[in-house]
């Protein structure tokens, strides 16, 4: 008993001290505890929906800024990962009758191969014609699919997958936590050396083949990553609105990931999950107008870029904590001293 | 005889028309210094450029240690033990000065060297330390100053622990103080030692400079580059001296 009240005060001092400090590790921390106690307060079937939903789309944007965000290598066709994961999951599922956890992460490393065919080639090129060939491959796979209509359903996709579980709230667990484990393995990878190695290539990419470092080798990890964090998303939106479409692949998904992503502020992984987690249910809220729903939407989005072309969490961020100018630890903004060095903050 | 440590043998490089880099061979001994001059244009900074494989040679042969650099990956090419800084300078802009050595510090030769330094950081530090820099090491690498920009890029350079440094214009756009420091820092590193965690066993230099006064009191050997080709070759003293070299400089006929 002694020693339970030993961890437990630790571990109040621990949320003490490092995160009721700063407001971004608050709302952070509230962010997370609402979302797995949302099912306490509501089970309306419909937000539970948008939720998981979100959850599945803040997974796939945060992939893309691991990818486009950090190593700067511009992916406009990033929905080929969801789409390769989705198919290939769904395909395991039907024919090979294997269940939602097993065909996701398998289907998430048929994602990975494709991170690595789309990778190869993009090694040689940069900038506007990166993002143009990128682009060009999920709109391949929809020609393959239309072409082989046996094996991939053509048009109409695969239906009658595999749900996870039947029920309402276990469904939203696994979701969410999948979420929350798979961001947070996203952000501790950039937040290692070799997230500083990916920023470094998109400064760039001379200086770090200059400083003995592999890029090839990097790159290819950030495609491989970046796709399997993606396919997972993938294969978690096809079981969960049990059908693989070519819609998985559309231009638009894309485009979606590339607006969340710089909504929320790029090569922070944070800013994208964000950014899905407010653009998301807006979408939906609006939809009670639908005539205006897109332009809305539109004018939002230009609004944020115009105003704060950093991205929103950035900007948010940057209002509401300050860096201490001599030692770098970020603090309160209504502070006046620094909290580590007590160096005053202007 | 011993292997030289850099060998170049018929050295070439053409842009389109232009022989940048003409027919270029020299011998290099262990620990030597060698300063690299000449008028703009000359393909100094081609012929750094060609030694760590960032640009490819038309022909000829370059080896370091007997092993032949043509063909292989800037980063191979690091990894034996080759280095070079940029003369405009490239560092991250965006990332904290710390940061930019890390990058350095990360490469698999570095990673060998000092393998009892668990913290990369630490390393990192280190050179930073030696360059001179430390105290700035969290700010962002775009608020250094030109030197300072200048330093980074040797903190850079020596924390991949090479055996033959590449100096592109380390004085450049330094004011007469800094680039006494700096000089300073090169003969101290060329010294070899200990500075903190990082080990240097005092690497052969090749300096590209234009400030000659500063260049000569480091240096053991002077080539002069002109129109890509050899132009003199020898001590300092030697070659400021050379009635060819005179000419290149200040343009010939002007006395007659």
């Amino acid at each position: 008993m002694g020693l339970l009240g030993f961890y437990f005060r630790k571990l109040i001092t621990l949320i003490k001290g490092e995160v009721l400090v700063l407001p971004s590790r608050t709302i952070v921390g509230l962010f997370v505890l609402f979302l797995l106690i949302m099912p306490l307060i509501t089970q309306d079937p419909y937000i539970i929906r948008i939720m998981i939903i979100t959850s599945i789309f803040a997974i796939l944007a945060a992939s893309w800024d691991l990818l486009s965000g950090f190593t700067g290598q511009m992916n406009f066709g990033h929905a080929l990962f969801f789409g390769v994961g989705a198919y290939a999951s769904a395909l395991l599922n039907l024919h090979a009758h294997i269940p939602p956890w097993g065909s996701v992460p398998l289907g998430a490393v048929v994602a990975i191969l494709a991170g690595l065919i789309v990778g190869i080639p993009c090694l040689r090129i940069k900038h506007i014609y990166l993002a143009l060939t990128t682009f060009a491959f999920p709109i391949i796979l929809i020609g393959i699919i239309n072409a082989l209509p046996d094996y991939t359903g053509g048009d109409l996709g695969l239906s009658g997958l595999q749900r996870f579980t039947n029920s309402l709230v276990g469904g939203y667990y696994i979701h969410i936590i999948t979420m929350l484990v798979l961001c947070f393995v996203m952000w501790k990878i950039t937040d290692s050396n070799t997230g500083i190695i990916f920023h470094a290539i998109r400064e760039d990419e001379l200086a770090v083949k200059a400083s003995g470092i592999n890029t090839t080798r990097y790159k290819l990890l950030a495609f491989c990553l970046s796709g399997f964090f993606a396919g997972i998303a993938g294969g978690l939106y096809a079981h969960y609105m049990r059908i693989a479409g070519p819609s998985t692949l559309e231009v638009s998904m894309s485009f979606n990931v590339v607006i969340w992503a710089i909504f929320g502020g790029i090569a922070t992984i944070y800013g994208p999950i964000a950014a899905v987690f407010i653009l998301n249910p807006l979408l939906e809220f609006v939809r009670f107008w639908p005539e205006y729903r897109m332009l809305i939407f539109a004018v939002v989005v230009l609004l944020i870029l115009l105003y704060m072309p950093e991205g929103l969490i950035t900007w948010v961020r940057e209002k509401i904590e300050i860096q201490c100018p001599r030692c770098k630890i970020r603090n309160v903004a209504i502070r006046k001293n620094c909290r580590v060095c007590t160096a005053e903050l202007d | 005889m011993a292997v030289p440590l850099l060998e170049v043998e018929g050295l070439s490089k053409s842009f389109g028309g232009l022989k940048a880099v003409n027919d270029i061979r020299f011998r290099m001994k262990q620990k030597e210094v060698i300063g690299l001059i000449g008028p703009n244009g000359a393909g100094k900074t081609t012929l750094l450029r060609l030694f760590t494989s960032i640009l490819k040679p038309d022909s000829g042969s370059i080896r370091f240690k007997g092993k032949e650099l043509v063909g292989m990956k800037t980063w191979d090419v690091v990894n034996l033990g080759v280095s070079c800084t940029f003369q405009n300078m490239r560092p991250f802009r965006r990332l904290p000065i710390i940061a930019n050595v890390m990058v350095s510090c990360l490469s698999p030769r570095s990673m060998k060297h000092g393998e009892w330094v668990k913290r990369v950081e630490a390393k990192a530090m280190d050179a930073l330390e030696f360059a001179g820099i430390s105290d700035m090491a969290l700010e962002k690498a775009s608020t250094l100053s030109q030197g300072d920009l200048k330093r980074l890029e040797v903190a850079r350079a020596v924390a991949t622990d090479p055996e033959l440094l590449l100096l592109d214009e380390p004085f450049g756009g330094l004011s007469p103080a800094e680039t006494d420091l700096m000089a300073k820092s090169i003969r101290r590193l060329h010294k070899g030692g200990r500075f903190g965690r990082l080990h240097s066993e005092g690497p052969a230099m090749i300096i590209v400079e234009h400030k000659l006064q500063q260049l000569m009191k480091i240096v053991d050997r002077i080539i002069v580059l002109n129109f890509g080709t050899m132009l003199a070759e020898g001590t300092p003293e030697e070659v400021v001296n050379n009635p060819e070299v005179i000419e290149a400089y200040l343009g010939g006929g002007g006395g007659e």
